[in-house]
């Protein structure tokens, strides 16, 4: 027979795996991206560098949001096992910094979604040169945002996560 | 040789979001909720103006700011923050899109990006409490 806790410690695990693949979908669509902006490919090359940033870039602007909501949804589910089971142990086992970093996580998280309908539209309008640089300057800062989101989640989680 | 353009494909959309993507109006919307949103969230912090206090232990939701009261456990201020932000911000962006053509277009595009990168010093800031407690171990 299953006890309520471990039954409760694999749903959250289930949660946690889900917020995950969300989020490396996420890393993976906005990292190709903010290259392609960044270092944009003028001929198709045969090297995996190049062709990592040849991808076409405004096809990814509503999976990005779409991602980036659902990522923050199950986040925020996520979150209220955090502040109990995971973030009492933290501040019990003076791990200040790793409690202040995720913190800091979630302001960075509420960030970042307030940049989506105008990057949404930036990227929507692609052919427009008007939006050029702005697109270019929110591209990178999201794709700065969620590579900072996921790994103090990384590292949140192997300090006490999955398996504590 | 073949060219991989990166700037004028655009991808298949629906035709909500062509008509979103083809129109001024949300133009204004959508960059002023990117502008004031980073702003409203510092003020919400500062200001601590959460639109509802959770509290995860006992699973329920209070209107405004809420304190930590015996057998209630902690509270949780973040969802009423976004939540008051995104009202905020929402507000902003449709005033903006009342206000005349020759108004909305003076609005700087690179505030978009600017912004939030402005609002990281603060939000670091106002973890204070966290660093202080990390300095003295």
């Amino acid at each position: 027979m299953t006890s309520p806790i471990s039954t409760s410690a694999v749903f959250w695990t289930i949660w946690l795996f889900v917020h995950l693949i969300l989020a490396l979908g996420l890393l993976g669509a906005l990292t190709h991206q903010a290259m392609a902006t960044a270092f944009p490919v003028r001929q198709s090359a045969g090297g995996i560098v190049t062709r990592f940033r040849a991808v076409s870039a405004p096809g990814y602007a509503t999976a990005v949001c779409v991602l980036y909501v659902l990522v923050f949804l199950v986040g925020s589910f996520i979150y209220t096992c955090y502040r109990i089971n995971i973030r009492i142990p933290l501040e019990q086992g003076h791990y200040f910094k790793t409690g202040g970093f995720f913190d800091f996580k979630e302001h960075v998280a509420t960030l970042g979604l307030v940049l989506l309908p105008a990057y949404w539209y930036f990227w929507k309008n692609a052919q427009n040169p008007e939006y050029d640089n702005a697109r270019k300057g929110v591209t990178l800062v999201l794709a700065v945002m969620v590579w900072f989101l996921f790994i103090v989640g990384h590292v949140l989680n192997n300090a006490r996560g999955f398996g504590s | 040789m073949s060219i991989v353009t990166t700037h004028s494909a655009t991808a298949p959309t629906t035709a909500t979001g062509a008509a979103l993507a083809a129109s001024s109006k949300f133009k204004v919307f959508a960059t002023t909720f990117s502008i004031a949103g980073p702003v409203a969230y510092c003020l919400c912090v500062y200001f601590n103006w959460p639109v509802f206090t959770y509290f995860p232990v006992t699973g329920r939701f209070y209107w405004g700011l809420q304190g930590v009261q015996s057998g209630t456990g902690p509270n949780m201020l973040w969802y009423g923050w976004t939540v008051t932000t995104i009202l905020i911000a929402g507000a902003l962006g449709i005033i903006a899109m009342m206000l005349p053509e020759r108004v909305t277009k003076k609005i700087p595009l690179f505030l978009v990006w600017l912004v939030p990168i402005l609002a990281i010093p603060y939000v670091v800031y106002s973890l204070m409490f966290w660093w202080r407690l990390a300095m003295r171990g």
